[in-house]
């Protein structure tokens, strides 16, 4: 089972209705109260208070089902400066959910960049050592 | 009137340009360098220059390069913005000379204001009251020593060519007089290519108060009421309100200085919008500290109690219009606050954070003005100075407009990098601001004892940790959702 940490305490979990309303923000209803939540790199922004966030075990990590939709393009991008080091697919293939798409060292680090679910992948937008800035798309799935 | 104007500029303020020239149905011309190619003042003008390389010598600050984007463009002004080259009056004249109007003061006029010990000379003559300081710039260290001795301590020392707070130093002893000196020679010699400095009495808990001023070329000048800016910190304003707090319980003291300034101003021949600075004693008494010679970066606060659109004004003068108004037709209505948004880190001795903004959330409602320069997906480039955008509000007291900032920040959500958001909450939380108990030391003081750590509430963590078990690992879901808020911004454009 994943063990949350925030602020570097484990912390159960709160019962409540969270709904992913824009990219990265996300509606929380608990109880009686509505709060709003936004997820930045490592950190959650909720009602004002920041807090930092680790899970012990990321693989465990799923998406909930509301967070994307399960139709539609989704772009897989650059979360920072960094050179593609492989391309693992090509237009055309179809890919599983969590398959690795490309990868790409950014300070001196090489992440595997996986698909956010299934699909077909529609365009490849880079190459093997091609410089990618943040925000680049790299490969676009339907 | 013109009908094309080129904006000297970038950022916050050349957007705060475009949005009155395209009021005034003015086609808008941006420059860029070569890191701002992206930025958000590109994409909302008319038309776009490249200029240069990413370092300001060489695009935003290079004369040539800007009167020639001016020629290509066939630009009737040019409008300068603050900082960069709107208070140099070589460029001024280097404009006039092209054959486009500069939406300014003359040349000559920036040039006497441009030098510290010209301009006290010049408000002095003009009967506005002075800090007990040297005439001019102080050869040596030893000039400096003699002044301080007779004047007593502490004493300020200041750059003769300086503005931004670069080249001054603070001195309360005789010994620390020969290296803070040298300091302030060489720091303002990097800055401004001249190392001269001059020596003033260092008034203490002395506020920051200015006056707005305005004139056209026929001889009319008003003032448009005060703006405080004693919130400082290393002598940079961080928040500034109108009306001020002393000046606002001090009977005939906004007349006065607002007599004041317009003397100061008429004595350098001024036209065009310029600021007064003074310092202000909690007695009321008042000594001129210098004249800028632009549109300031704090003029919202001034338009948002007033109701005047100052650029507009400021077009309406360089094309040769009388004001349109005296002074009692001006009426002072409520209060303003304004917040400079800069990308730096409070709680980490303000250091810089620049970066890529992948979220933004931006706060609107009642009595909420964003004059902002960022858009989510761009990326805050190194080169400039970090600012991000002014946050102002207005209401109809001081009271409300704090409450009101408050509320505005607390809708205010830029993601990706540090902000100094935090530090205007704890000013605004705080009681001695609240009760207007400012002076230009205040903010040094309250940081002494600030504590950033905060305690959230328990039940808002374990929010946090729903929200992140249900979440994917952050970075993926970053890069996708800055993407597609970039794309759905790209497509909001082509669909106008």
């Amino acid at each position: 089972m994943k063990k949350i940490l925030i602020n570097g305490e484990e912390v159960q979990p709160a019962a409540a209705d969270v709904v992913e309303v824009e990219p990265g923000v996300y509606s929380v209803l608990a109880g009686p109260n509505s709060f709003e939540a936004r997820i930045t790199n490592d950190e959650i922004c909720v009602a004002g208070h920041t807090f930092s966030v680790e899970v012990e075990d990321p693989r465990q990590w799923k998406r909930s089902s509301h967070s994307t939709g399960a139709h539609g393009r989704v772009s897989i991008a650059a979360a920072m400066p960094g050179k593609v080091i492989r391309v693992l697919v090509a237009a055309g293939d179809e890919v599983a959910e969590g398959q690795g798409i490309v990868v790409v060292e950014a300070m001196k680090m090489q992440n595997e960049l996986k698909a956010p679910r299934k699909g077909r992948v529609i365009s490849v937008d880079v190459k093997a050592d091609d410089s990618v800035k943040p925000g680049a798309v790299l490969v676009t799935i339907e | 009137m013109f009908s094309k104007v080129l904006i000297a500029n970038r950022g916050e303020i050349a957007l705060r340009v475009i949005r009155t020239l395209r009021e005034m149905g003015i086609r808008s011309v941006a420059v860029f360098s070569d890191a701002d190619r992206t930025a958000l003042h590109v994409r909302k003008a008319d038309e776009a220059a490249h200029i240069g390389a990413a370092p300001s010598a060489e695009s935003y600050l290079n004369i040539d390069r800007i009167l020639d984007a001016a020629s290509r463009h066939r630009v009737e002004a040019i409008h300068p913005g603050y900082g960069f080259l709107s208070e140099n009056a070589r460029f001024a004249q280097a404009c006039t000379d092209a054959g486009f109007t500069f939406i300014g003061p003359s040349a000559k006029s920036i040039a006497m204001m441009g030098s510290k010990t010209e301009a006290r000379r010049v408000a002095q003559a003009g009967g506005a009251p002075i800090v007990p300081g040297t005439e001019s710039g102080v050869g040596s260290a030893a000039d400096a020593t003699a002044f301080a001795r007779d004047a007593g301590f502490p004493v300020m020392l200041k750059a003769v060519a300086g503005g931004g707070g670069k080249g001054m130093r603070r001195v309360d002893r005789m010994e620390d007089l020969q290296p803070a000196f040298e300091a302030a020679s060489s720091e303002a010699l990097r800055a401004f290519g001249d190392g001269s400095i001059y020596v003033e009495k260092l008034i203490e808990h002395a506020r920051h108060v200015e006056i707005q001023v305005l004139g056209d070329q026929h001889g009319h000048m008003v003032h448009l009421g005060e703006r405080e800016c004693s919130v400082q910190r290393r002598h940079q304003k961080v928040i500034e309100e109108s009306p001020s707090p002393l000046v606002s319980r001090m009977p005939g003291m906004r007349e006065q200085m607002g007599e004041a300034a317009i003397r100061a101003a008429r004595a350098a021949g001024y036209y065009n919008a310029g600021t007064v600075e003074f310092l202000a004693e909690e007695s009321g008494r008042f000594y001129f500290l210098e004249m800028n010679t632009r549109l300031q970066v704090e003029h919202p606060v001034t338009e948002l109690v007033t109701g005047l659109d100052l650029v507009r004004l400021q077009l309406e003068i360089a094309a040769g219009g009388q004001l349109p108004f005296t002074r009692d037709d001006v009426a002072l209505n409520g209060a303003a606050i304004e917040c400079r948004i800069y990308a730096e880190d409070p709680a980490n001795n303000f250091f810089p954070s620049p970066g890529r903004i992948t979220q933004l959330s931006e706060p609107a409602g009642p009595g909420v003005r964003l004059d902002s320069g960022i858009y989510p997906g761009w990326t805050v480039p190194l080169d400039y100075d970090p600012m991000l955008s002014k946050l102002i509000v207005w209401a109809g007291t001081r009271e409300i407009a704090i409450e009101r900032m408050l509320r505005a920040l607390g809708e205010y959500h830029i993601g990706g990098i540090r902000t100094n958001i935090p530090l205007f909450q704890l000013i605004l939380n705080d009681t001695a601001f609240r009760r207007g108990e400012l002076h230009t030391g205040y903010l040094d003081e309250l940081l002494k004892t600030a504590d950033w750590s905060t305690n959230p509430p328990a039940n808002l963590a374990a929010i946090a940790a729903q929200v992140a078990s249900l979440n994917q690992t952050p970075e993926r879901s970053i890069a996708s959702a800055a993407v597609s808020r970039w794309l759905a911004a790209g497509r909001e454009d082509l669909l106008g």
